[in-house]
C-alpha cells in the first residue's frame, strides 16, 4: 500500500514542471505553486494574445474577433429586442442569450474606455491596438474568473480526495491549463469557450460536492452561453437522474430541487427576450441558435460525415431532413451506451470518462460540427490529467496532440504558426513527453533536477508511451504521420485536383485518432464501471 | 508496471538522503523562458530596434572607415567597436529573405517587415544563451555548500524580467552583454584576475556603460593582482617599488591593452570622431522619462517648490531670509519670467533641463558626485580584497552612477541588480535592500513599454518572478548566526513600499486607458511617468542607504 501512495505521488514524475515545482514541496511553501502555475499560465495567454487574430485586415467580413466585438456592438446600442434580429448577414448574433448578457457587460465596460469602439455600425471592422488590447484583455478575465478557479477546484478536490500530494495536484492543474489548443482558439484566433467550460467545470465540481441544484444551474449557464455545451447534457442528465431515482433510493426532493433549478435558471436567462420582445423574439432566438438550414459540415472537420464524404457525397445523394434524421440516429447510438453505463454506475470518476464518450460522438457523428468544437471533448478528456495510472495520462496527452493538430489548417488561415508551434513543443515539453531527449541528448552537467537526472536508469517512462505495445505502435505511427502532414502542408502544393488534400488528410488522421479514442474511452468506462475515484 | 513502480520508490528515495547528486541545471530554464520569448516576438519593439537594425546595415554595407562617420538615419553608431564587429557577425547571418525585406538598407527610416523583426529577434534569443552558459558554469563550480543559493541566484539572473523587458520586447542586447561582465565577476570569484581583466575589458569594449563599473574593478585588480603587501617592511622608499609585483603588472596591462588595441586599433585615426560618437556630452541631465534617481527627486522638488512659491508668495519671502538670490530666484517676478521661459523654448527638443528654484546643474557636478561615491565604495576594497567586498563595491559603484550620472537610463539600474544578486545570497539582512531595488528597479521599466498590449506581460510576468524570488530567496539566503546581527532594518516599511507598487502601477494605468475617452488626461501623461519615477527614485535611494550602512558599518557581514 505504502509503494502504491508513493506511485500516486509522482504522476508526473520525469517532467520539467515537477522539476520547477518540486522545489515548493514543503508544507509553507505549497500555496506559491499555486500562484505560479495561474500567473505563468496567464502570461502565456497574453504573450499569444500578441499575434493575429481570425480575420485581421480581412474585409469586408473579418472573422470571429469581429463577430464578438459586433455583438458587444450590438448589445450595447440596441434594445433587447432588437439583439437577435439586426442585419443578420453581417455576423447577426446566433449564440444563446448569455453570451449576449456577457457581450453586453464588456460592451458596456469597453464603451466607458473609449466609446468609438462600439458605435453602431460605423465601428464595424475596428481592429485598432487599444481595442485589440481591451478585447483580449476582456478573455484573459473571463478565463482567470470561470475557467482556471474551477479547474484549480476540481484538480484539488479529486486530489485530496486520492491522497495525491498537493504538488501533485498543481502538477495535474498546470498539465490542465497549459492545453494548448484553448490558447490558441481562445486568445489566438479569438473566442470566448472559456466561459462555457469553466462553467461546465463548475457544474463537474459541484457534482463531485454533490450540490445537484447548483450542478444544474451550472450547466445551463454553461449551455445557455454556448449552445455547443448541450454536447455534455446527456451524461448529465443521466448522472443526476440515476442519483435522484435509483441511487442509493428514489430522492424525491433532489430529483425536485434539480428540475426547479433547471427550469428557473433556463427561464431566467431567456425571461428578458420575452419581457422585452415578447414570444417571437425567443423563437427567433432559438432559430438562430440552431441553424439548421445550414450543411452537414462546415468547412473541413475531422468527423465522420466530413471524411465518409469523399467517399460518399452524401449531400447529393440525400436531403437535409434525411441527412439530419440520420446524423441524429447516429450520434444517438454512438452516446447511448456512455449514456447507460452512467446511469446504472453513476460514480464520481465515471463522469470525465462518461462525458468524454458522449461529446466525442457528439463531435464524430451529429449535424453541424466544426473543428473547434473538438475543444468540448477534450475538456473532460484534458480532466483526466488528475488520474495517475500512466497509460491515462499517455492517452490524454496523445489526444490533446491530435487535437491541436486537427485545428492547424484554421491556425495556419489566422497567422498563428509560430504560436501554434511554440505551444504545441511548451505543453508537451512541460508534461514531460520530450523528457527522453534530456539524459540522452543533453551534456551530463546540464540534465536538469532533481527528478529528470535522478529518475533511476531501469525507469524507462521518459515520454508519454502508454504500456500496450499496440497503443505504442497507434500512437507513434499518428506522430509520424503528423509530422509527414505537417511537412506537405508547409513545401508541397496539392494536386490541382484536390486542392484540399492535406486538409483532407488532416481530417481523415484526426477522425482516425478521436474514433479509436473514443472506442477506448468506453473500454476504460466499462472496466472501470466498478472501480472508486481511487483508481481513476 | 512493477519496474516502474520500483525504480520510482528509487527516485524518492533519493530525494531525501543524497543532496551532492542533485543537479542544479538551467536548462529547463531556457527552454521555458526561449518559449515565451518566441511568443513575444510579433509585440511591440521600440526605436532601438531600429538602431539595430541600421546598425547591422552600416557594419555589412560599409567599409571599416565609415562605421562612425555614416550619418544617414539619426541613430549613428555610438557603442564601441566590439560591438560593430559583433553587429558585422550578425549582419554575415542574415539570410536573403530578410535582406530583401529591406533588413540592410541604409535609409533615414527603416522600411522592415516581419522577416526582418524575426531575424533580429532571434539574434537576441541566440546571443543571451551565453549567460545561460556562463551562469551554468559559474553553478558547476561553486561549492557544494553555496550551489543552491548560487543556483537561486542564477536562475533569478537568467529569468530576469529587466532583461525580458529590455532584450525581448523593448529590444536591446543586454543579456549577451552582461553575460560577460558576470564572467569577470565570476573570475573574480575564482581569483583568476588575469581572466577577470581580460573580460571585463572586453565587456567594455562592447557597451562603454559598463565604465560606471570600472574604478571597482580597478582598484580589485590593483590591490589583490598587482600589490603585494605580505612582506611589506617599510626600511627605505625602495622598498615601495618591491610591492608591485611587476610581472603580474606587466601581465595584466599587456592582457587589458592588447584587447583594447584589437578594439579601437583599425580607428585610430578618427579617435576624436569615434569618442564623440561614444560620449554625447550634448544630452541633458535628465532623459525624457527620469530615470528614479537623485535627480528625479531634485526635479520634483523644483517643480513643487515652484507651484508652492506661486501660489504661496510667502514661501518665498520666507526661504530668501535663509538664502541668498544667486542661489534662489530674487522675486515671484523672476520665478514667472523662468516658468515661461521653461514653457515657451522648444522643450523636449533641446533636452535641456533648466530648474526654475533650484540651482543648475553641471555635468562637472554630477561626475564629481559619483566619483566621490564611488571612491568611498572602493576604499575598503583596498583594505580587503574578498570577493564579497568587491561584489559590495561593485553594487555601490552602480549605484552611484545610476543615482547621481548624467544623463542616466532607467534602463541601467541593471548594472545594480546584477551585481547586488551576487552579494544577496551571502546574507539574510541584504536581502530587504535587494528587494527594495529590484522590485522599484523592475517597476520603473514599466514605463519603457508604453502600449496597452504589454501591459499585462510585463506586470504579470514581473509579479511572478517576485513572487518565486522573494520566497526562493528567503529559502536560500543565510541567517547569520549571532542574534545580535539579525536585526533587520526598515523590514516593513519595506515591504509596504513594495506592496504600494502594485496600485501605483494600476492606477496609473487605468488613467493612462481613461485618457481614450478624455483627451483631458493627455496633458496629465507626464505625470504619471513622474510618480512613477518619483515613487521607485525613493526605493532606490533608500536601497542604496540601507547597502551602504551594511557595507560600511556591519563588518562582519564581509568576512
Amino acid at each position: 500500500m505504502a509503494v502504491k501512495k508513493r506511485v500516486l505521488k509522482e504522476s508526473f514524475f520525469a517532467s520539467p514542471l515537477y522539476d520547477f515545482l518540486s522545489p515548493f514541496r514543503p508544507v509553507a511553501s505549497q500555496w506559491y505553486a499555486e500562484y505560479i502555475i495561474v500567473l505563468f499560465s496567464l502570461v502565456i495567454r497574453c504573450a499569444v494574445g500578441l499575434g493575429s487574430f481570425s480575420g485581421e485586415n480581412t474585409p469586408p467580413m473579418y472573422g470571429d474577433f469581429e463577430a464578438q466585438r459586433h455583438w458587444m456592438e450590438l448589445t450595447v446600442n440596441l434594445p433587447i429586442s432588437k439583439w437577435y434580429w439586426y442585419d443578420l448577414p453581417y455576423w447577426g448574433l446566433d449564440y444563446p442569450p448569455l453570451t449576449a448578457y456577457h457581450s453586453y457587460v464588456l460592451g458596456l465596460l469597453g464603451s466607458l474606455l473609449n466609446p468609438n469602439w462600439f458605435q453602431l455600425d460605423s465601428s464595424r471592422g475596428s481592429e485598432s491596438q487599444d481595442l485589440k488590447s481591451f478585447m483580449r484583455f476582456t478573455v484573459v478575465l473571463s478565463e482567470a474568473l470561470l475557467y482556471i478557479p474551477a479547474v484549480i477546484y476540481f484538480t484539488k478536490w479529486v486530489g485530496k480526495r486520492r491522497g495525491q500530494s498537493p504538488i501533485g495536484q498543481y502538477i495535474a492543474a498546470a498539465a490542465i491549463l497549459f492545453q494548448p489548443s484553448l490558447i490558441l482558439i481562445d486568445h489566438g484566433h479569438f473566442q470566448y469557450n472559456s466561459v462555457m467550460l469553466g462553467l461546465t467545470v463548475y457544474a463537474i465540481n459541484n457534482l463531485l460536492d454533490g450540490f445537484y441544484a447548483p450542478a444544474a444551474i451550472c450547466f445551463v449557464l454553461s449551455f445557455t452561453f454556448k449552445q455547443m455545451a448541450l454536447y455534455y447534457s446527456p451524461i448529465f442528465f443521466a448522472y443526476m437522474l440515476s442519483k435522484s431515482l435509483i441511487s442509493p433510493s428514489f430522492n424525491l426532493p433532489r430529483l425536485f430541487g434539480i428540475a426547479i433549478a433547471t427550469v428557473l435558471s433556463f427561464g431566467a436567462i431567456f425571461a428578458p427576450l420575452y419581457l422585452f420582445g415578447g414570444l417571437h423574439n425567443v423563437l427567433q432566438s432559438v432559430h438562430r441558435i440552431f441553424p439548421f438550414a445550414r450543411g452537414i459540415f462546415e468547412d473541413k472537420v475531422a468527423n465522420f460525415w466530413c471524411v465518409s464524404n469523399v467517399l460518399v457525397k452524401y449531400n447529393e445523394k440525400y436531403t437535409q431532413i434525411q441527412l439530419q434524421k440520420y446524423s441524429l440516429y447516429a450520434t444517438v447510438a454512438g452516446l447511448f451506451p456512455a449514456f447507460a453505463l452512467v446511469f446504472f454506475y453513476p460514480k464520481k470518476h465515471m463522469l470525465p470518462y462518461g462525458l468524454a464518450a458522449c461529446s466525442m460522438s457528439f463531435f464524430l457523428f451529429s449535424f453541424q460540427v466544426h473543428e473547434k468544437s473538438i475543444l468540448v471533448p477534450l475538456l473532460p478528456i484534458s480532466l483526466l490529467y488528475c488520474s495517475t495510472d500512466w497509460d491515462v495520462l499517455s492517452m490524454v496527452s496523445w489526444i490533446n496532440n491530435v487535437a491541436l493538430f486537427t485545428l492547424w489548417p484554421l491556425i495556419r488561415k489566422d497567422g498563428l504558426i509560430l504560436q501554434y508551434g511554440v505551444l504545441m513543443l511548451l505543453s508537451n515539453w512541460l508534461i514531460g513527453n520530450f523528457s527522453f531527449v534530456t539524459p540522452r541528448f543533453l551534456p551530463h552537467f546540464l540534465t536538469p533536477g532533481p527528478s529528470v537526472s535522478k529518475v533511476a536508469d531501469s525507469y524507462r517512462r521518459r515520454s508519454l508511451l502508454p504500456g500496450n505495445i499496440l497503443w505504442k505502435f497507434i500512437i507513434i505511427s499518428s506522430y509520424c504521420a503528423m509530422a509527414v502532414i505537417h511537412v506537405l502542408d508547409l513545401f508541397v502544393l496539392p494536386p490541382e485536383k484536390y486542392p484540399d488534400l492535406w486538409v483532407l488528410l488532416n481530417c481523415a488522421l484526426g477522425f482516425g485518432c478521436f474514433g479509436l479514442f473514443w472506442l477506448w474511452t468506453y473500454y476504460q468506462m466499462f472496466r472501470m464501471r466498478n472501480k472508486t475515484l481511487y483508481d481513476l | 508496471m512493477g519496474k516502474a513502480i520500483k525504480a520510482e520508490g528509487n527516485a524518492t528515495k533519493y530525494d531525501g538522503n543524497t543532496k551532492d547528486i542533485r543537479k542544479f541545471s538551467l536548462w529547463n530554464f531556457w527552454v521555458c523562458s526561449t518559449a515565451l520569448k518566441l511568443l513575444l516576438i510579433p509585440g511591440y519593439f521600440s526605436t532601438d530596434f531600429d538602431v539595430h537594425r541600421n546598425w547591422l546595415a552600416i557594419t555589412n554595407k560599409l567599409p571599416m572607415k565609415d562605421w562612425y562617420v555614416e550619418a544617414t538615419s539619426q541613430w549613428t553608431l555610438d557603442y564601441p567597436p566590439f560591438f560593430a564587429y559583433f553587429e558585422w557577425f550578425l549582419s554575415q547571418f542574415v539570410p536573403g529573405v530578410v535582406k530583401k525585406d529591406g533588413c540592410l538598407d541604409i535609409v533615414e527610416v527603416g522600411q522592415f517587415g516581419m522577416p526582418t523583426i524575426i531575424f533580429q529577434r532571434l539574434t537576441v534569443i541566440f546571443s543571451e544563451i551565453l549567460l545561460f552558459v556562463v551562469l551554468q558554469i559559474y553553478i558547476n563550480k561553486s561549492n557544494i555548500s553555496e550551489k543552491s543559493a548560487n543556483f537561486v541566484m542564477a536562475s533569478s539572473i537568467v529569468l530576469s524580467p529587466g532583461f525580458l523587458i529590455i532584450d525581448h520586447i523593448h529590444f536591446q542586447y543586454n543579456g549577451f552583454l552582461f553575460a560577460i561582465l558576470i564572467a569577470s565577476i565570476i573570475a573574480v570569484k575564482h581569483q583568476n584576475y588575469l581572466l577577470c581583466g581580460a573580460l571585463f575589458t572586453t565587456a567594455l569594449c562592447f557597451k562603454h556603460i559598463f565604465l560606471y563599473l570600472a574604478p571597482s574593478f580597478f582598484v580589485l585588480l590593483l590591490r589583490a593582482y598587482v600589490l603585494d603587501f605580505s612582506n611589506f617592511k617599510f626600511k627605505s622608499y625602495i622598498d615601495l617599488i618591491n610591492i608591485v609585483r611587476w610581472s603580474h603588472l606587466f601581465k595584466l596591462a599587456g592582457v587589458v591593452l592588447s584587447i583594447f588595441a584589437i578594439c579601437f586599433m583599425p580607428f585610430i585615426s578618427m579617435m576624436p570622431q569615434l569618442l564623440s560618437r561614444l560620449f554625447p556630452f550634448s544630452r541633458g541631465l535628465t532623459h525624457a522619462y527620469w530615470a528614479p534617481n537623485f535627480w528625479a527627486v531634485y526635479s520634483f522638488l523644483d517643480k513643487v517648490l515652484t507651484i508652492m512659491m506661486l501660489k504661496l508668495p510667502y514661501v518665498h519671502k520666507f526661504i530668501s531670509n535663509f538664502i541668498a538670490p544667486p542661489l534662489i530666484p530674487s522675486s515671484i517676478d523672476e520665478i514667472r519670467e523662468r516658468v515661461a521661459h521653461n514653457n515657451v523654448g522648444t522643450r523636449g527638443l533641446v533636452q535641456d533641463v533648466y530648474f526654475v528654484i533650484l540651482p543648475q546643474i553641471q555635468p562637472k557636478l554630477t561626475f564629481m558626485l559619483t566619483l566621490f561615491y564611488q571612491i568611498l565604495a572602493v576604499i575598503p576594497v583596498l583594505f580587503n580584497p574578498s570577493f564579497k567586498r568587491f561584489i559590495g563595491s561593485l553594487t555601490l559603484c552602480g549605484f552611484a552612477s545610476f543615482l547621481f550620472g548624467w544623463h542616466v537610463h532607467e534602463k541601467a539600474i541593471m548594472l545594480v541588480i546584477i551585481p547586488f544578486s551576487f552579494l544577496v545570497t551571502s546574507d539574510r539582512r541584504l536581502l530587504t535592500p535587494f528587494r527594495l531595488v529590484v522590485a522599484a528597479g523592475y517597476v520603473s521599466l514599466f514605463p519603457l513599454l508604453h502600449e496597452s498590449q504589454d501591459f499585462l506581460i510585463k506586470v504579470l510576468y514581473t509579479l511572478v518572478w517576485g513572487i518565486i524570488y522573494f520566497f526562493a530567496l528567503r529559502q536560500t539566503t543565510k541567517v547569520s548566526s549571532s542574534v545580535q546581527r539579525r536585526v533587520f532594518f526598515f523590514d516593513r516599511f519595506a515591504m509596504a513600499y513594495i506592496a504600494l507598487l502594485a496600485p501605483l502601477v494600476i492606477t496609473i494605468q487605468l488613467l493612462d486607458v481613461m485618457k481614450w475617452k478624455y483627451a483631458l488626461l493627455q496633458k496629465f501623461e507626464f505625470a504619471g511617468l513622474m510618480v512613477y519615477s518619483i515613487y521607485c527614485a525613493i526605493g532606490i535611494l533608500s536601497s542604496w542607504m540601507g547597502l551602504s550602512w551594511l557595507y560600511n558599518f556591519d563588518e562582519p557581514l564581509w568576512l
